[in-house]
């Protein structure tokens, strides 16, 4: 009897240490996502969802996370512990690139495809307002105090800021070709954008959009991942087949990583030591070691990997029963 | 498996980073670097179908010729359509024309408030069953296929285009891409606007097609083989299809008018217009003007056929009773 107690106690310790260690990645090229295992460094299974998912967050409480289904104009919610599938919210349309506003109260979505900026309540994912704008619409970030939504758009050049109370748009100005990823530095005071049809990251005062410095990084400078330490930036260039790593403080490239196959979206292990990145047209994700600074493996996945999840939730108590890592609602593809 | 796809994968990045991605980077249009990377698969697809019909089914029809094996001066043009079509040329040019089109109906829609009602909103089970949702989706793209090609022959100004399809004295394997690029245009603007208004995915889209043209290219064979009783009437083979290329008689004046299901004969068999009699009726082209198609080269017969269809606009008053090369519709 204590025998089985061990064996039980160590089958939980097990299914918790399982979901700690599990990354998610959308296969933006198929209807499903894969479920990877961290320290095996393998795919445990692929999962359907929806139809082109290409991003996905966390949701405000952190418990959910929210993946964008956007041809079926759907939203995908998952359990952030276990990656299992919980519900779909319908009617959300082309939700390209999400966020949820830093005060909860409000997700943004980009439809790319069809030209337009969606402003739902959080809570219930219920439509305030559809913003039609030229110039597809791509990634999106808030400022702070959760005033202001900054969006790129891609077509036309354009970075356009929303006014979050009103949803009016402040300013629209050109920045450079085919601006990508966005983020919002931790000053509150500088906004940084990636120009995919450049070699270059463009600084914008998020005041009025003017454009107050610029690096040169990598062709197709796409998309940013913090590293934790609020001064530096991972950034993939798709061209160029790098991962650059910025330094916002001094405003200067400290590291390259070459990553073949179009890398694109990241995330970063909990330790810190790895950083995950999907390399979009090998079907792949790259490991990087950081130490090394180079790929050390590379684990395939679906077609087109797009956004990519570390889960990084804590081992549940001993009293919780196991919880399969994985839904039982479709079969491995 | 895993081998085969990373060979697939390497050579299609070699050959986007090789050669489309400095025209894209270079002409400011990074906007369609994902596409241009499908484009890529598209093309290599395309060459897959090709060696599929040249080194496969053409082995078919060299070993089991069903009729006197064609004239190949006559047939070479028909290879020129496929290697255009296969190749993602044409496609390429009807895109370019109707993708602004297809896609101002879009916005106009989606600015109405409406989207399309996905067809896993009305059976959820169909949201985690990827393959069932395809076949779903395949038969009903195929549904309008069938619809629009009884249009081609059923009006006057449209088969004027569609003629050029049928114009060939010998049907072989080639035939299936034998189209004029506006008849292409026409057929990819309703099928696309179609695939809008029921929610077909792009991606599926394309399989769609992919499979769909090389089911058609089989099914136009010079070689007498069906999938027996049950199978000819689940998937469209050479026996059932090339009865819509058979030659008129005064007794079958309008054979043409049956068996029109690009893929799925089901389509015929619910609206009255399969024969399956087993006969076999000879194929080839009754209409001297369409006939007159024949000799010509790619760009002699699109210019031709091109003076047809504006004949066949002008109002019937003006133009007389019937002109030589338009059939009448069915009656």
């Amino acid at each position: 009897m204590n025998r089985l107690a061990v064996v039980a106690s160590l089958l939980v310790l097990a299914v918790g240490a399982a979901r700690a260690d599990t990354v998610l990645v959308l296969n933006s090229d198929e209807a499903s996502y894969s479920v990877l295992s961290r320290s095996t460094r393998t795919e445990r299974i692929r999962l359907p969802v929806g139809r082109e998912p290409h991003h996905l967050v966390f949701s405000p409480d952190g418990k959910e996370v929210v993946i964008g289904s956007t041809v079926t104009n759907e939203l995908l919610i998952l359990d952030a512990q276990t990656g299992e599938k919980r519900r779909v919210v319908r009617d959300i349309v082309d939700p390209y690139h999400l966020g949820f506003s830093p005060d909860g109260k409000w997700l943004v979505t980009t439809a790319y495809r069809l030209d337009h900026v969606d402003f739902y309540h959080a809570d219930s994912f219920k439509l305030v307002n559809r913003v039609f704008i030229d110039g597809l619409p791509s990634h999106l970030v808030f400022d702070a105090e959760s005033k202001t939504v900054f969006v790129t758009l891609q077509e036309t050049g354009r970075v356009a800021a929303f006014d979050m109370e009103t949803q009016a748009i402040k300013w629209n100005v050109t920045v450079g070709k085919a601006p990508a990823g966005i983020i919002m530095l931790p000053d509150n005071n500088r906004l940084l954008v990636a120009l995919t049809g450049q070699d270059n990251v463009v600084v914008l005062d998020p005041k009025d959009g003017k454009v107050t410095t610029s690096l040169k990084t990598g062709r197709g400078a796409h998309n940013f991942w913090p590293k934790g330490d609020g001064r530096h930036w991972f950034l993939s260039n798709r061209v160029e087949n790098t991962v650059s790593l910025l330094d916002t403080q001094e405003m200067k490239v400290v590291g390259t990583i070459k990553v073949p196959g179009g890398p694109d979206c990241m995330d970063l292990t909990p330790d810190g030591k790895e950083l995950w990145v999907t390399q979009r047209f090998l079907r792949r994700i790259a490991v990087v070691d950081l130490a090394q600074m180079k790929v050390v493996t590379s684990i395939p996945v679906g077609k087109s990997p797009h956004g990519v999840m570390m889960l990084n939730a804590p081992a549940p108590p001993a009293a919780t029963p196991p919880v399969r890592a994985v839904s039982s609602s479709g079969g491995k593809k | 498996m895993r081998d085969l796809i990373d060979i697939w994968v390497t050579c299609q990045t070699w050959i986007f980073e090789t050669f489309v991605v400095p025209v894209l980077f270079r002409f400011e249009l990074m906007e369609w670097y994902e596409p241009g990377f499908k484009a890529v698969e598209i093309v290599m697809l395309g060459v897959v179908q090709i060696l599929v019909i040249a080194l496969g089914m053409r082995f078919f029809e060299r070993r089991w010729p069903l009729e006197k094996a064609p004239d190949d001066n006559l047939a070479s043009v028909d290879r020129t359509y496929t290697i255009l079509n296969k190749l993602g040329i044409v496609p390429l040019a009807v895109f370019a024309v109707s993708y602004p089109i297809t896609n101002e109906i879009e916005y106009v829609v989606r600015a109405l408030g409406y989207a399309p009602p996905r067809l896993e909103q009305i059976v959820p089970w169909l949201h985690d069953n990827a393959l069932a949702s395809f076949l779903l989706y395949f038969v009903l793209y195929d549904f309008a296929a069938y619809w629009l090609h009884r249009a081609q022959h059923g009006f006057s100004w449209w088969w004027a285009l569609h003629s050029l399809h049928h114009s060939q004295r010998q049907v072989t394997v080639w035939n299936d891409d034998r189209n004029h690029v506006v008849d292409d245009l026409l057929m990819t603007l309703a099928l696309a606007v179609f695939s809008q208004f029921v929610g077909v995915q792009p991606d599926d889209y394309i399989l769609i097609l992919m499979i769909g043209r090389l089911i058609e290219s089989w099914s136009h064979a010079n070689v007498d083989v069906s999938f027996g009783r049950i199978g000819e009437r689940l998937i469209v083979g050479p026996r059932f299809h090339r009865l819509h290329h058979a030659l008129a008689s005064p007794a079958e004046r309008h054979i043409h008018d049956h068996n029109f299901a690009p893929v799925f004969p089901i389509w015929d068999i619910l609206f009255g217009t399969a024969i399956y009699d087993g006969k076999h009726r000879p194929t080839g082209v009754d209409d001297p003007v369409a006939d007159a198609d024949n000799g010509r080269g790619w760009i002699g017969q699109q210019v031709t056929v091109l003076g047809r269809f504006l004949k066949a606009l002008v109002p019937r008053p003006m133009r007389g009773p019937f002109q030589p090369g338009l059939r009448p519709p069915a009656e």
